[in-house]
């Protein structure tokens, strides 16, 4: 550089670590990236100590509970949120929401029903629903870009529309599918693991993986983090929060077809709501609703503590009904506790 | 009863850090007094500590004779003291009246507002100190400067005894900086006692009685204004001298043919705005706020649509849409507002570094890892950004470090051009003169770069030529030999 800094010794002190270590600076930079570093202040490893907390606090209670066979239970039980979480993680990164998920799901569902029962054949059933449910990606991204609506809101009404939609192409009843292959399905398993459940899992891997190591998943959280300032640096809001809502209505509508193929027919109520627990998930798993902040390991973690959570209390004979309240109390519980611990660093 | 302030041994650690210590010293009714430091020399807090938003660990402060120690910002209020921030604490949606009433609107036996009373009020105080708008006007329809005002009224009918200023000029274009301050002598001549937090020193010889010099979270000395001189304040300040920072630039002679230039450019903000940029040249925008500097720089990036006029880069004509196409084109921001526009303040240091060269840094859209703390360590070590590692969330670093990662952000990309918008506002000396050493160093390289500034000064002894703008068109053009800061405000204020 043609110019120097004057007091380099001084600059060094608080700055970069010089080039030539001496053994007080290392011990003191060790010092530092421990504090710095702690793993308690990683909220996915915070959340999955709960999660095995839950899983050993169910097993002791039911020797039962932590069975191959339970387990690939709980998995399965998972799937359809899971996918959901997928596309919600996403978009909360960015700064956005899609509530309409669910209903997409439930709409897109009885759509492959009702194909497959007027003879399309079925791989291309789903390959129709799901290029279909695009528009509705389609029309959130225009109400919320170009009109300027809140996502929260255009979302919800887009959603109600969805949410009819469903029940009117089927008259409000449920479609049983006749097709075995496609029924089938929905409740293979390979080695014991249900097919929906390994679809998740792939899915969550690739997604993880673009989020995390892609050009285009950092752009997801620098738009998330803060719009102007990632505009001004050449990245195009707009454009890649309309690829992440058509994303997520398109693992929505897989999401419906593995649905009815899980419980043999297309039924327009089957999804409705389900997108609060894919928020859920997301949230719990360190998902920032403020955008920029968490990471699909996270958010599948949370969706894992739900269901073992909720599989837990069926297994030691807790009604139902208590499984919904204890979601939600896991979920406070969950932020009250990332506040205080965040607010514990601040200080 | 005369008002006074006083500090006692005030000490206040955040996690290890020393932010304040045995901060003690007075200041007197009917007396201006300056708190002047570096950025992280413990101003804020100290204020902080003032109006109860944080509690100070020891020490405690007299006001008027009676030991204080606030725990809210109500009790603070309540005592009389009032703190104008730089971030303005109003209710956008809401009257001037609503506003400067904020936490005790006068109102009846049954709870209702009294409104004429309030707006009758407020009028009161708005005639006395002569502004033109109505106490029912919404602040979001008032100029910033305004809104500053509504603020100082607020305080003002509070009837608060201490009032303290944080960098109330940071945003303030210079006939409003001259209303501002007028208040603020009206304010003294009541016997308020006036905190003033600035980094402009011509200011504090302006307006201050007294300047309190801060540390590294210590007291230094406080002298009297009129005793005091800029070199030495700085001395003081920085603990070390910097010598007048201007004269040892290492200045770009070296200046080449035509890197940008811009043909009749128009739009609602800007009229036929034509000028040339060369290679390693700085060229200065001077002009009043809103004299149309930033639009032009918008329109150059693409962030506004131009009706008419050309952008040619390089003697191609460019079609500029967006920033992204800016920055094909070769062109870098550095925004006005650092932490609006210009970071990702949640995020790492190397993010807001790779930021712009990630595509370059990846394959097939798969980050290189390596590559890419490579080029963020580079980036840190070649600017001097302080920062421990460059996994470091850039909300934490100190203003001039953020500035210095936004600088690091283009330092990669294949960049031509380089235009920087107010790049030393809010930060301290020190800070200053190593952006100043940087865009030198950045001239030398080849870069041709705009430099826009509110400093007069700075855009003299940075600057090789200098264009003044006035309402959206440009009022004339001076070389560096002929520039003179009276030459710049005759053109940019003649009517």
């Amino acid at each position: 550089m043609p110019w120097q800094c004057t007091n380099e010794h001084q600059e060094n002190k608080k700055g970069v670590m010089p080039r030539h270590y001496d053994w007080y600076s290392v011990m003191e930079n060790a010092k530092q990236g421990l504090r710095r570093k702690n793993i308690f202040k990683s909220n996915t490893v915070m959340m999955f100590i709960v999660l095995i907390v839950v899983v050993v606090f169910f097993t002791i209670m039911n020797h039962n509970y932590f069975s191959y066979g339970n387990m690939a239970n709980i998995l399965l039980a998972a799937s359809t949120v899971g996918l959901l979480s997928i596309g919600q993680t996403y978009l909360i990164i960015a700064g956005h929401i899609d509530l309409s998920c669910g209903n997409v799901a439930a709409m897109s569902g009885v759509a492959v029903a009702l194909l497959i029962n007027g003879g399309v054949p079925w791989p291309v059933a789903i390959i129709i629903v799901v290029i279909a449910s695009s528009v509705v990606g389609f029309v959130n991204s225009g109400l919320v870009n170009i009109f300027m609506l809140q996502p929260f809101i255009a979302t919800l009404a887009v959603s109600s529309v969805c949410e009819g939609a469903a029940f009117l192409i089927c008259n409000g009843k449920s479609q049983p599918v006749n097709d075995k292959v496609f029924t089938s399905i929905g409740t293979m398993r390979i080695i014991g693991i249900p097919f929906p459940a390994i679809l998740m899992l792939f899915l969550f891997l690739v997604f993880g993986f673009i989020l995390s190591r892609t050009v285009f998943g950092r752009s997801v959280y620098m738009i998330g983090g803060n719009p102007t300032a990632s505009h001004l640096a050449g990245l195009n809001p707009k454009k890649i929060s309309t690829i992440l809502y058509i994303i997520s209505s398109m693992i929505a509508a897989l999401a419906g077809a593995v649905m009815t193929s899980k419980m043999h027919s297309g039924q327009p109520g089957a999804g409705s709501g389900s997108e609060f627990d894919a928020i859920t998930a997301a949230v719990l798993g360190g998902v920032a609703f403020t955008g920029g902040k968490g990471n699909l390991l996270g958010c599948f973690i949370g969706l894992l503590i739900i269901q073992t959570f909720s599989n837990g209390l069926t297994v030691v004979n807790v009604s139902s009904f208590w499984q919904v309240v204890a979601k939600g109390l896991l979920l406070i519980a969950a932020l009250v506790f990332d506040y205080v611990r965040q607010k514990k660093l601040m200080i | 009863m005369e008002n006074y302030v006083e500090f006692k041994d005030i000490c206040k650690s955040f996690v290890g850090v020393k932010a304040l210590q045995n901060i003690s010293f007075r200041a007197n009714g009917g007396e201006v007094c300056a708190l002047l430091g570096e950025n992280g020399a413990g101003k804020s807090t100290l204020l902080k500590i003032l109006s109860g938003a944080q509690p100070a660990d020891s020490g405690v402060y007299i006001i008027n004779g009676d030991e204080m120690k606030f725990n809210s910002p109500v009790e603070a209020i309540r005592s009389g003291v009032s703190i104008i921030y730089q971030e303005r604490q109003l209710v956008k949606e809401l009257s001037v009246t609503e506003n400067i009433f904020m936490e005790d609107l006068p109102s009846n036996r049954l709870g209702f507002v009294e409104r004429k009373k309030a707006a009758c009020e407020t009028r009161k105080i708005i005639d006395l100190f002569k502004l033109p708008f109505s106490p029912g006007t919404k602040v979001k329809e008032l100029s910033v400067a305004h809104q500053q005002m509504v603020e100082i009224m607020k305080a003002y009918r509070r009837n608060s005894r201490i009032i303290a200023f944080d960098e109330p000029t940071a945003s303030l274009s210079d006939n409003e900086i001259g209303v501002l301050f007028e208040l603020i002598e009206k304010l003294r001549q009541e016997g308020k006692v006036i905190l003033y937090v600035s980094h402009r020193l011509k200011e504090l010889f302006q307006i201050t009685d007294k300047i309190v010099i801060m540390k590294d979270g210590c007291f230094v000395s406080d002298l009297k204004t009129k005793d005091a001189t800029e070199p030495e304040l700085i001395r003081l300040m920085v603990g070390r001298k910097i010598g007048d920072i201007y004269n040892n630039l290492d200045r770009n002679d070296n200046i080449g043919d035509v890197v940008l230039e811009t043909k009749d450019m128009t739009n609602d903000y800007i009229k036929n705005v034509s000028f040339k940029l060369h290679r390693g040249e700085v060229l200065g925008f001077a002009g009043l706020v809103g004299a149309g500097r930033s639009e032009t720089m918008r329109a150059i990036f693409g962030e506004d649509k131009l009706t008419s006029g050309e952008i040619c880069v390089d003697g191609k004509q460019r079609h500029i849409r967006s920033p992204k196409d800016a920055i094909n084109a070769g062109i870098g921001l550095c925004p006005e507002d650092r932490k609006e526009q210009g970071l990702v303040l949640g995020r790492s240091v190397q993010d807001n570094i790779s930021i712009t060269v990630l595509r370059q840094l990846s394959k097939a859209g798969v980050i290189d890892r390596k590559a890419e703390r490579k080029m963020s360590e580079n980036a840190v070590a070649k600017y001097q950004i302080k920062t421990p590692t460059v996994d470091k969330v850039v909300m934490e670093l100190s203003g001039g470090n953020q500035q210095k990662v936004i600088l690091g952000r283009w330092l990669s990309a294949d960049l031509k051009i380089l235009i920087l918008d107010e790049p030393t506002k809010g930060i301290d000396v020190g800070a200053k003169a190593e952006i100043y050493k940087m865009v030198c160093s950045l001239a030398k390289s080849g870069l041709g770069i705009i430099f826009i500034s509110s400093e007069l000064p700075e855009v003299l002894n940075i600057c090789d030529r200098v264009i003044i703008m006035k309402d959206g068109g440009i009022a004339g053009e001076l070389t560096r030999n002929d520039v003179s800061e009276e030459k710049v405000l005759a053109l940019a204020m003649h009517e």
